[in-house]
């Protein structure tokens, strides 16, 4: 069954033609256009697809795309501002905390929630291990995952984040 | 200067999955449910009838249209047991393994493929199983291959040395068996193509996760028939490959179905899929006697390495030349008199074995380095002073060991040495004796390794010689080619750095292109980058500078050896402020090249052209018949706190000292080495692909199949040692397995030695805690502890 969709893509709202028994994966990948989100284990095991429902990551493999409608979905094309990339994502970079390149997107949603969560709180390795345990990795034994997040969040509280 | 990371980040990546091309259809394969069983009939009616159903592919046409899958390593000359099954892409008699694919539908779209595949109607006789190595090697056992005399696929028998003389000059032997369980290497983003088969001129184009772009093609060509000048086959970004994606086998059936349907066909595999019908690996059974005298000299080795392959590889033959690296390893890095080590592989009904980090160095190398510790043990010796006492030293190399490998440079004892220190080991021996007593159990563990990098396998396909291209466009910039995909080992960079250095550029001219069928070699496999393709592109760009210097000391009047190449500018030492830019250069190189600017005989021998095409081929391997180029060194110490209640094993501190020559980038050399230690802990802690009695595989998820989350991987202490091979183009060496061989063998050390109380033999990877309270519940009920 065809169902209208409006929700908050990457901070604009948007109108999709949807099938309702569609993921929300299946229409940010294909409707949406938003190929970061990526599909892998389609059962919310390896958090590839994590994007950030109402501010909280999700599964997008996990959530029915209907169940969006009025809500807002980020995704890490939305930490794009003006071509340029995020903080978290120059952290990223810098650190190498990418190598395939694959769980990337995810991680970056993930570590995006867990920074601003924190406010001024220092995190600590052991908690941002704990958070992105979700989120599988099997290139970078998560060493520079975990700098790279620490690197962003001195970013963040040296003013430089959105 | 990132450039790739860069684009990664930013969304931009263009992954398998990400591929849509104009009136695509999407190809879903239909797997069998059962292990070993005749296809009596496959009714695919039901699924044609399916609106938006375009055809559906099963073995009949598979075995109609395209010629068995094609041998890729043939050692039957030898007088060994060799044998090769004749299969293909889809059987069309019976199936052999869980998940097995009996039929591929094609459908305009995803989701009606999937749906349509499960309304395939297949009528199965069930066939007793050969289930396990044991099961197979059994007198009369089911056989997977009808026509063979049994499942033996492989033995292999090697004489290294004189190992008669080593055990007769041995004051003591002893036996020590390991065993390592079923593993896959999966990456996160499974296997990917789109195959589009061009009906107006009989050529086939693909793109897709091809680790080996070069020996796709070969393969694809050869199973459809097709010369292989009519096709092309094209990496795009690949998320994580570790050897599992070498293959040419469903990618067939997507090509077939192109060329059956005329329509560009997309097909990216479930991940569930990717870990039944995947390669697997490991799940070997060591037995060997080692032979030593009591001062601790190791003298040689009788062993025998079995190997449940599953059935035949789809790379045909490359799962028992995986026997060849298991079988010749155990040297190590130390002086030995004698080996005898034999290699068996047999079939079972389970999934395929091929190449996943390590490719069987990783066993022997395990294998002797357990032996080894047992050996220290019962001399009671450190697990480093046996080591130290039989190290191959510094000043020996090149060292032509026992086996005819040609080990490059090291220091060794330099090595143990760095990582002895940075681990504190005195602190936590003596921190594990203070604990003796208060229920809790430290454990250190201990292993030196070397990585046999840079294949080259002479007769068979994983050959060796590589072919890379660099030059310098008109506009002054510079296209890189060559055979080494980028799987997220920073490929790319490390190319870009080589030629950047050579030429004096900046990175951000330097392109290093996509990787695809037209350049030769097998691309990154093996540790083969640093090796073989780095070397490639290191000669070429060397050869284009030659060219640059000249024809720019021609043009500026200079001679050759005042000509300065630097930040993108070339100029006279002594005068700097005539510098041009290699755009300006370039641009008169291409379209004003007249005899007024340089000297005719540059022109008369084309040397003008900035464009150079070389091969690489290692110095060591013609001669000596090593399949290795270079010998990467590390060191690994593990400190493990087991908790004997709940099993459960705690990495406290983990060192890892690694000398893998010229590093090119020092943060993708760290990255590797990570990464790949946290794959060694996974195959040593947590993951095993569990058969049950039926055949079937218990764990195709990430929620059973279980690999090191964030929470489970330690910190890693590294540092690095840098001594230049002189056999590689940069003096770099090939690296990123060493850290999976230490990492497996280390962590089960450490177990060990904190179980020491219960003298407990750690010899049965992997180490779960279900396996750890097995073990001291057998040892107590035989001796009580004293709580």
């Amino acid at each position: 069954m065809k169902m209208p969709l409006t929700f908050m893509l990457n901070n604009q709202q948007t109108t999709l033609e949807v099938d309702a028994r569609q993921t929300l994966l299946e229409v940010l990948r294909n409707q949406g256009g938003m190929t970061s989100v990526h599909r892998s284990c389609e059962e919310g095991e390896c958090g590839a697809c994590t994007v950030l429902l109402n501010e909280e990551p999700v599964n997008a493999c996990l959530v029915l795309a209907a169940s969006v409608q009025g809500a807002s979905v980020l995704t890490s094309e939305g930490l794009v501002k003006n071509g340029k990339p995020h903080p978290l994502m120059k952290a990223f970079t810098d650190e190498l905390g990418i190598q395939c390149g694959f769980c990337t997107p995810g991680m970056l949603m993930n570590a995006y929630a867990l920074i601003n969560r924190a406010g001024d709180n220092l995190l600590t390795d052991q908690v941002i291990r704990k958070t992105l345990e979700g989120n599988l990795c099997r290139c970078t034994g998560y060493v520079n995952i975990i700098k790279s997040v620490q690197t962003a969040q001195k970013a963040k509280l040296a003013g430089e984040w959105w | 200067m990132k450039k790739r990371e860069e684009r990664l980040i930013l969304g931009k990546g263009q992954y398998a999955d990400d591929l849509a091309f104009f009136n695509m259809a999407h190809l879903v394969f239909v797997g069998s449910p059962h292990a070993h069983a005749r296809i009596v009939s496959i009714d695919t009616k039901k699924a044609l009838a399916l609106p938006g159903v375009i055809t559906v592919i099963t073995g009949k046409e598979v075995a109609a249209h395209t010629r068995p899958l094609p041998v890729q390593a043939n050692f039957t000359s030898k007088g060994w047991t060799w044998r090769l099954a004749d299969v293909y892409a889809i059987p069309a008699d019976k199936v052999r393994w869980h998940g097995e694919p009996v039929a591929a539908v094609v459908a305009e779209d995803e989701e009606t493929a999937r749906k349509a595949a499960d309304l395939v109607d297949v009528a199965y006789e069930i066939l007793p199983l050969a289930g396990d190595l044991r099961t197979a090697l059994a007198p009369g056992a089911p056989k997977v291959y009808d026509d063979w005399e049994d499942n033996k696929q492989v033995h292999l028998v090697f004489d290294f040395g004189d190992s008669e003389k080593a055990f007769a000059m041995a004051d003591q032997v002893l036996q020590v068996t390991n065993r390592e369980g079923r593993v896959t290497g999966v990456p996160i983003e499974p296997r990917g193509c789109v195959g589009m088969y061009d009906t107006k001129n009989d050529t086939l184009e693909m793109w897709g996760s091809f680790q080996t772009p070069f020996l796709s093609r070969h393969n694809i060509a050869a199973t459809l028939g097709v010369p292989e000048a009519k096709v092309k086959i094209n990496a795009v970004d690949i998320g994580g490959a570790f050897g599992l994606k070498i293959h040419a086998w469903k990618e067939n059936v997507v090509a077939l179905a192109s060329k059956l349907t005329g329509r560009a066909v997309k097909w990216m595999e479930p991940h569930r899929d990717f870990m039944a019908t995947g390669p697997h690996q490991r799940d070997v059974f060591w037995d060997g006697t080692i032979a030593f005298k009591n001062d601790g000299t190791l003298l040689g080795l009788k062993a025998t390495v079995f190997h449940d392959l599953g059935v035949e590889s789809t790379n045909k033959g490359i799962a028992a030349l995986s026997i060849f690296p298991a079988c010749s390893s155990p040297t190590n890095m130390y002086k030995w008199v004698g080996m005898h080590v034999e290699g068996i592989g047999t079939v079972t009904n389970k999934s395929f074995y091929c190449a996943y980090r390590g490719y069987g160095k990783d066993k022997g190398i395990k294998f002797i380095e357990a032996a080894i510790n047992q050996v220290a043990k019962k001399l009671n010796m450190t697990p480093e002073a046996i080591r130290m006492k039989n190290f191959i030293q510094p000043d020996e190399f090149p060292y032509h060991q026992i086996n005819n490998y040609v080990l490059d440079s090291g220091d060794y004892p330099a090595v143990l040495n760095k990582a002895m220190e940075m681990a504190d080991l005195d602190f936590y021996r003596k921190r594990k004796k203070e604990l003796t007593g208060q229920d809790r159990y430290l454990g250190i563990g201990l292993v030196t390794a070397i990585e046999p990098a840079g294949v080259a396998v002479p007769n068979c396909q994983m050959g060796g010689i590589t072919e890379a291209r660099v030059l310098i466009t008109p506009d002054g910039s510079v296209e890189v080619h060559s055979d080494r995909t980028e799987i997220g080992q920073g490929a790319e960079i490390s190319h870009a750095t080589i030629v950047a250095d050579i030429l004096g550029m900046d990175m951000a001219h330097i392109h290093v292109k996509r990787v695809t069928s037209d350049f030769i070699g097998q691309g990154p496999l093996s540790s083969r980058g640093a090796v073989y393709p780095a070397s490639a592109v290191a000669k070429a760009a060397k050869l284009l500078r030659k060219k640059v210097v000249q024809c720019a000391g021609s043009l500026m009047k200079i001679p050759a050896d005042q000509v300065v190449l630097e930040k993108g500018y070339i100029y006279p030492a002594n005068a700097p402020e005539k510098k041009i830019s290699y755009a300006q250069f370039a641009d008169k190189m291409f379209f004003f090249p007249g005899p007024r600017g340089l000297d005719p005989e540059i022109l008369k021998a084309h040397d003008h052209l900035l464009d150079v095409t070389t091969t690489w081929y290692s110095p060591t391997t013609p001669e000596s018949g090593s399949s290795y180029t270079s010998f990467c060194v590390s060191a690994d110490i593990a400190v493990v706190e087991v908790d004997i209640d709940t099993g459960v094993t705690q990495i406290v501190k983990y060192v890892h000292v690694h000398d893998a020559g010229t590093i090119i980038n020092a943060q993708v050399v760290d990255g590797q080495i990570q990464g790949g230690i946290v794959q060694g802990i996974g195959e040593a802690l947590y993951e095993s692909l569990n058969y049950d009695e039926n055949g079937q595989l218990m764990n195709t998820s990430f929620s059973n199949y279980l690999i090191p989350t964030a929470v489970e991987a330690p910190d890693i202490e590294i540092a690095h040692l840098e001594t230049p091979s002189p056999f590689s183009e940069t003096g770099s060496k090939g690296m990123g397995e060493a850290p999976i061989i230490g990492a497996k063998a280390v962590i089960l050390d450490a177990i060990e030695d904190a179980l020491s109380d219960f003298s407990i033999r750690v010899n049965d990877a992997p180490a779960t805690p279900e396996k750890v309270r097995k073990w001291i519940r057998q040892a107590t009920e035989k001796k009580p502890v004293i709580s």
